[in-house]
């Protein structure tokens, strides 16, 4: 058991490593970042600023800023690229040398991808967050909100990782996973609130939304960060909510795992 | 150590004519077939055996290394190493086993060598004096220290190379597969690895299966063969009878007679009919002739009664030359499609 820890830190310490020799790759990312969250946010707030029109969704121009502003840096955080690379390694066949090694490859892959996670929250996402509470007022949650937030959010994480890797696995039996890769996108987007947030969604959307895992990815972290529920059991079973889809697409994924690896054929050499 | 019993793979390829057309029709009917890449291999390999596993290209050598690792599963048969089967315990063989694929780096890209054996240590679990010993070792045959902290991405070939090879040895693998593990490699540094592989396999008991379009490397390493064409096992056997199964062998000699070459040439081609005799350097004359008609006794009893010999050798016949006529024997790789 210690051992196995020792094992993925190992890789872990592989991925740290990486990400060091890429600085620059970071500033890059700030600029990226911040200009799509402009965008988003501009766009939502001449929404919000109209002043004919009933707030949707209920909010007011200070929160669904921050609503906005929140779901951009998870998105953020969300995108590992875990299905690119995975895609990548069965394509070149380089997944010959990654299974040649003594670890569970999704779960190597997740150390690897840890690292990188850290560094966009720490040198991407807060200083983000820091340009655009300089720009806006924002709605600021309290400790209790926030800790909620802590734990949901790297909820998100470990859920988006797993969705990215389903994603990535089609290579095994398409090796093409472009057009696959774009429906995620796509579908992920809009079902977890990150492009609309799922109380302005028209009805039918906000129920199809309710129905499906993603809305734990961007939805459910930022209604916390907001403190928009009713009671702290609301607000518990939210994550308990979160924590189902969360372990159940992780099964999933093991699963998959399982059955999608014996058909691995590695041609290339 | 390694067992394969029958062991079949087939893969499924899709087929598109060629051209524009071709590949617009592709659009409308995919017509694939199925290809046998290993097709019924069965070998073993003793606990401290060095094998050689060669074959032409595509001759399914990667694909029963890919098995064997535990990389890709059997269509049919089974293999083991050490008892397990390596895709059912993929992770318990990843630890006892020692790889190298030569065409692709299991170092990571971004991290400088003397990082990724730490890291390497930390995931075989490799006890530091054992990290220490093998450290020592590869630095002093591989040269690692000149590597430096050049990150893997920007090494060349032969220095990434040698990189790999200590990767594959660092945690004293009981197997050690090695796919064209000398690409890229100098002379002084291939001599570097047979030493480092064949002192594993003396002191550890290391077993080794080695594929190689380097023939040097197996003769350096290997005791045994296994050789395979079209999918199939053709030969199994230790090198020495595999080189007894030439049907040529060589005598090259001197002498100190007054007759010229061409003039020596037709001498032994009337005295020995059916052998061709070639001018080689310094003035001697190369024999080539055919195990079936003449033995060795008879060629040099011929050359000893008509010339005055000065120096005559007979050098191992030519692996290249045996591996030749066992590939010939094999299926060719395109009437390996099984159905359509």
């Amino acid at each position: 058991m210690a051992g196995s820890v020792v094992r993925y830190l190992a890789f872990v310490g592989v991925g740290f490593q990486s990400v060091l020799r890429y600085r620059a790759s970071f500033f890059v990312s700030v600029a990226t970042t911040a200009t799509t969250t402009a965008v988003v946010v501009f766009l939502w707030r001449a929404v919000y600023q109209h002043p004919s029109h009933p707030a949707p969704g209920g909010f007011t121009l200070p929160t669904i800023t921050t609503y906005l502003l929140v779901a951009q840096l998870l998105i953020r955080l969300h995108d590992n690229r875990v299905d690119s690379e995975f895609a990548n390694d069965i394509m070149t066949g380089n997944i010959a040398v990654a299974l040649a090694r003594p670890a569970r490859y999704p779960l190597m892959r997740f150390c690897l991808a840890v690292p990188v996670i850290v560094a966009d929250l720490l040198l991407v996402a807060l200083p983000v967050l820091a340009l655009f509470a300089w720009l806006f007022p924002l709605r600021w949650p309290g400790a209790a909100d926030l800790a909620l937030f802590a734990v949901a959010a790297a909820c998100s994480v470990v859920l988006a990782f797993a969705v990215n890797l389903i994603t990535g696995m089609h290579a095994i039996v398409t090796t093409n996973t472009w057009g696959v890769t774009l429906l995620k996108t796509t579908v992920v987007g809009l079902f977890s609130g990150g492009l609309v947030p799922t109380d302005a969604m028209p009805a039918p959307l906000a129920h199809a939304a309710a129905l499906l895992p993603f809305r734990s990815m961007i939805d459910t972290p930022v209604r916390l960060f907001l403190g928009r529920y009713d009671t702290t059991a609301d607000a518990l079973r939210l994550l308990a909510h979160q924590a189902l889809w969360t372990a159940g697409t992780v099964l999933l994924c093991a699963l998959l795992w399982r059955r999608l690896v014996v058909r691995i054929g590695v041609l290339r050499g | 150590m390694i067992r394969a019993e029958a062991l079949t793979k087939e893969f499924r390829q899709h087929d598109v004519k060629p051209g524009l057309l071709g590949g617009l029709g592709a659009l409308f009917r995919r017509e694939h077939r199925l290809v046998r890449a290993v097709d019924g291999v069965t070998f073993t390999v003793p606990a401290g055996a060095k094998v050689a596993y060669i074959g032409p290209n595509g001759s399914g050598k990667s694909t029963t290394i890919k098995m064997l690792t535990g990389v890709v599963t059997p269509t049919s048969g089974r293999c083991t190493v050490g008892g397990l089967e390596p895709y059912r315990h993929r992770r318990r063989n990843a630890r006892r086993i020692g790889v190298v694929f030569g065409q692709r780096s299991q170092l990571w890209w971004d991290l400088s060598v003397p990082d990724a054996l730490r890291i390497l240590q930390r995931i075989y679990e490799v006890p530091d004096p054992v990290y220490r010993r093998n450290l020592a070792l590869f630095r002093e045959l591989l040269d690692l220290d000149a590597l430096g902290t050049t990150r893997v991405g920007e090494l060349s070939l032969g220095q990434r190379m040698r990189a790999e090879i200590a990767a594959s040895l660092l945690h004293d693998p009981a197997v050690v597969f090695w796919d064209e593990p000398t690409i890229g490699l100098d002379l002084a540094f291939k001599r570097a690895v047979h030493e480092l592989l064949n002192r594993a396999n003396r002191e550890l008991g290391t077993t080794v299966l080695l594929t190689s379009h380097d023939l040097n490397d197996i003769a350096a390493i290997c005791d045994s063969t296994v050789i395979l064409s079209g999918g199939r096992v053709v030969h199994e056997g230790s090198l020495r009878a595999l080189l007894d199964r030439a049907a040529h062998r060589y005598t090259i000699f001197g002498h100190a007679g007054t007759l010229g070459t061409a003039e020596t040439i037709r001498t032994v081609e009337e005295a020995l009919p059916g052998v061709t005799a070639t001018a080689a350097d310094e003035g001697r004359i190369r024999l080539r002739y055919d195990v079936a008609r003449w033995s060795s006794r008879e060629v040099l009893a011929t050359l000893l009664t008509r010339f005055e010999v000065t120096d005559c050798y007979a050098p191992e016949p030519d692996l290249q030359d045996v591996l030749g006529e066992l590939y010939a024997g094999g299926t060719p790789d395109d009437a390996r499609a099984v159905r359509t």
